[in-house]
């Protein structure tokens, strides 16, 4: 305790312990649980590669959100940042006829604008990141609805299409765009000053101000980069379906969000983090498919991701007050070291 | 006149510090008595011990008194901030701590209540709308709120009201209705305690005064058998000879920050010169404007500097946070929880958070084997203990939290040190460090300016000392004629707008 550096088989210990990586253990019981269940379809390689490649997406959209809540700015409009990234590539290759890296180039640069002025309504206006985005989501709808037509944008190019689709070791080009994107963010995050000062910008906005730190730019940065990542995502989602839905976005804001939540408690104690983020991902994920092949009726997805944010955050919250009745229990072990005792009932305790 | 509260021999004991030592008093019915003493002789924690935040010692009483009818005295709080919600209404404020029993889901009855609210306020001698939202109103109208509301639905006459410095945000205007409310509670039977670090007010209200000084009962006099200097005597001390920390080379040549006309919320105007390893005070009591200059000089607070040099060199343009680093400037602030660190960072993350460029490695990453070698330097420096700089900063004690923010900005050289209450909160071993570290930083050229209402420790370790009441400088001290009385008695002293005349109208009883 007193040592700067805890015996080696100390720090094992702790870095296996649940509270650093229980989505690992939860894995395990998942894993378990379905192998005996459902062992014909769970134990199957095929299921894992599709599962694998679909949640690259979703893994994307949680890395850039992690990016926002490291600045403690909620990105409700995240979803919606997908699906417009999704439909606005796919227009501007099939109805405008642009190449291809320009079009994705435009999108990632309309992604990053949506986020943009997701940041200045906060920082500038003022207006809560939970509300600021949250009008954003439903202005960013409707700009969906009507660059689609609420129609879905079939033929898009096969050269696209390929972003979507290739494999290479079995698992499609997706899975190694998202580990590009995470380890990117991840050095960001928690290699460079950069990333040092959006965790200080999200832990303690004040004080990170006054230590010089110029926090509005921190939070716009940190919405710019998240929206240009959704935007990224809409547009693997894109290639990887083949064509522009409009419906999809929505349906990625709750498991992005209850990824990056149940991926704060792990192995950072607290601290949202890109890696814990990702196996979060696919954690929640080997559950709803699990359930899935067990018969589980559609709902469960909802069900599921819904469950998992509030238990994430629950756990996010207990694990908070654990440790700061930690510090308590110190600190009264200290008091009583010093020769303190048990107060007199007379003393206070009559008093109110 | 009947005993309504006693306290026997109560005492505190904090880690290392001994809060109260033996302290006894009474408050009897109808009385007001007032509580005095400087900043950390154990005022605030007698309050808190009546309200039951703390647990006495062993072997201390609090006695509550009953009267025929087995009723026990009931004791009503007011904290400096009222505790007021400030959207809401008099009337829906007062409503707050009922209990509402059945008529909870009921429709509220508007009229009934209205003139209720209306007879309580006037009462106490209140004459304002009680549907505005409380923030409307002048603060005096709020403490007459916060009053009636203390007060409200007593079914028994034993009653004793804690006010915690009601007076420190008023205008001397708005202090006379405040004080009206205050005899009015008296007369009703109820016993007053009161603490003000005003003592023209004291001696015009109280009809008695306990001080207090490190934690020890002082005095327990009557109205009458004390004036002004003798209670700035007692609150103060005697003048004994006051060993000299450290030694500064006499202030000479040009001043390293020199600002004119500083203003702010609650200063008027100031001026300070801050020379190379000068430690200059700035010193008064809550709402002088003393807790605002290094916030406004420091960019931190909104308020204006009409003329600002660093080293000569005029500054055109306001400073903010940013700028101020740039140009060598730091800021400690009071507040550690809310300004001075991000508590869930660690040690290692707060200490280099100010200045990140020199850390830097390849790729733009930060060189983690350089800043840990930093930062294994600064803890063993600044003595932190434990001596784990990856732990989360919030799990350390105040003092150890003080000496790490202290080191984030040594760690930048500063030629300019502007603190806020360095040592509040923190424990005596560690302020002995932390006065340490200041001294080392004056020797090594840097001018530090401390703002702090703890007049004792200023007259240690200062050179020099601002002394501010109501918003400008109402004196300076300096070595040899600096002493701990000497400031305190300035920062007391009797303001010019308070006509002497009112300091003789005897509480009405």
């Amino acid at each position: 305790m007193e040592a700067s550096h805890p015996p080696l088989h100390r720090r094992i210990l702790a870095a296996l312990s649940f509270r650093n990586i229980s989505a690992i253990y939860i894995f395990v019981v998942i894993f378990i649980t379905f192998s005996l269940w459902v062992p014909d379809t769970f134990l199957k390689l095929d299921t894992w590669k599709a599962m694998i490649d679909s949640q690259a997406v979703t893994a994307v959209l949680a890395v850039g959100l992690v990016i926002a809540l490291s600045a403690r700015a909620f990105d409700l409009a995240i979803g919606a940042e997908l699906g417009l990234g999704a439909v606005l590539v796919s227009w501007l290759l099939v109805n405008k006829g642009l190449a291809i890296p320009v079009a994705i180039g435009l999108t990632l640069l309309v992604g990053a604008l949506v986020g943009l002025v997701n940041g200045l309504l906060i920082v500038r206006v003022k207006i809560d990141s939970f509300i600021a985005t949250l009008g954003m989501s439903s202005v960013l709808l409707a700009m969906i609805a009507w660059v689609s037509d609420s129609q879905q944008i079939l033929g898009l190019p096969d050269g696209f299409q390929k972003l979507g689709t290739t494999e290479i070791l079995g698992l499609t080009l997706p899975v190694y765009l998202m580990l590009a994107v995470a380890l990117v963010v991840w050095y960001v995050l928690e290699r460079t000053p950069a990333g040092r000062r959006v965790y200080a910008t999200g832990g303690n906005i004040d004080a990170a101000r006054l230590a010089g730190v110029r926090v509005s730019l921190v939070t716009v940065g940190a919405l710019v980069s998240c929206g240009m990542i959704a935007a990224f995502a809409g547009c693997l989602v894109s290639a990887n379906l083949g064509a522009g839905d409009p419906t999809i976005g929505p349906a990625y804001l709750l498991p992005a969000f209850s990824s990056a939540f149940l991926g704060s408690t792990q192995f950072r104690g607290g601290r949202f983090n890109v890696w814990g983020t990702v196996v979060a991902v696919y954690v929640l994920a080997t559950g709803v498919k699990g359930l899935q092949l067990a018969g589980a009726p559609v709902w469960i997805p909802d069900l599921f991701n819904g469950a998992a944010l509030l238990l994430a955050v629950g756990l996010a919250k207990y694990e908070a007050t654990a440790s700061r009745a930690g510090a308590v229990a110190r600190l009264l072990r200290l008091d009583r070291g010093r020769g303190g005792g048990m107060p007199g009932a007379t003393a206070a305790g009559s008093a109110r | 006149m009947s005993r309504l509260l006693e306290v026997r021999g109560v005492s505190k004991t904090f880690p290392g510090l001994k809060a109260l030592d033996g302290v006894s008093a009474q408050v009897g019915s109808g009385e007001i008595v007032a509580l005095l003493g400087q900043n950390g002789c154990g005022k605030s924690t007698l309050v808190k011990i009546l309200a039951g935040v703390y647990q006495a010692d062993p072997g201390s009483e609090v006695v509550l008194a009953k009267d025929e009818a087995g009723n026990e005295t009931s004791l009503h709080f007011i904290h400096q901030d009222l505790g007021l919600v400030g959207s809401l209404s008099t009337i829906e404020n007062l409503d707050l701590g009922r209990p509402l029993g059945r008529r909870g889901l009921l429709p509220a009855p508007v009229r009934a209540e209205r003139r209720r609210a209306e007879e309580l306020i006037a009462g106490f001698g209140g004459d304002f709308d009680v549907t505005v939202p409380v923030e409307q109103l002048a603060a005096a109208e709020r403490t007459i709120v916060a009053i009636a509301r203390a007060l409200d639905g007593w079914d028994h006459p034993r009653n004793v009201l804690v006010l915690d410095e009601p007076t420190a945000a008023l205008h001397s205007a708005e202090v006379d209705r405040l004080f009206a409310a205050i005899r009015e509670v008296a007369r009703r039977g109820a016993g007053v305690i009161f603490i003000s670090h005003r003592l023209d007010e004291v001696i015009e209200l109280a009809d008695r005064v306990i001080v207090l000084r490190d934690g020890v009962l002082i005095a327990d006099i009557e109205r009458g058998a004390y004036d002004h200097d003798d209670l700035v005597r007692l609150i103060a001390g005697e003048v004994g000879s006051i060993a000299v920390a450290h030694e500064h080379a006499p202030a000479s040549g040009r001043p390293v920050l020199s600002a004119k006309g500083i203003a702010g919320r609650t200063i008027e105007t100031l001026d300070v010169d801050l020379h190379r390893g000068e430690v200059v005070g700035v010193c008064g009591v809550l709402g002088s404007g003393r807790e605002e200059v290094a916030r406004v000089l420091f960019g931190a607070a909104p308020g204006s500097v009409a003329e600002l040099r660093l080293d000569g060199e005029p500054i055109a343009s306001r400073l903010g946070p940013r700028e101020a680093i740039a140009r060598g400037i730091a800021y400690v602030p009071a507040d550690r929880h809310r300004e001075g660190a991000v508590l869930t960072m660690s040690v290692r993350e707060n200490l280099t958070l100010p200045r990140l460029a020199s850390l830097r490695g390849r790729l733009g990453s930060l060189s983690g084997a350089k800043e840990r070698a930093e930062v294994a330097d600064w803890v063993a420096r600044v003595g932190l203990r434990p001596a784990e700089p990856e732990r989360p900063i919030g799990l350390f004690s105040g003092g150890n939290q003080q000496k790490v923010v202290l080191a984030k900005w040594l760690r930048n050289d500063p030629k300019v040190l502007l603190m806020d209450e360095p040592t509040q909160g923190v424990d005596v071993g560690a302020k002995a460090a932390i006065f340490e570290l200041i001294a080392t930083a004056a020797a090594a050229g840097a001018g530090v300016l401390i703002c702090s209402s703890d007049a004792k420790e200023l007259s240690l370790v200062c050179d020099r000392v601002l002394v501010m009441c109501d918003g400008v400088l109402a004196g300076t001290a300096s070595r040899p004629s600096l002493s701990e009385a000497s400031l305190v008695a300035a920062s007391l002293g009797t303001r010019p707008d308070q006509a002497p005349a009112k300091g003789g109208v005897p509480h009405g009883s």
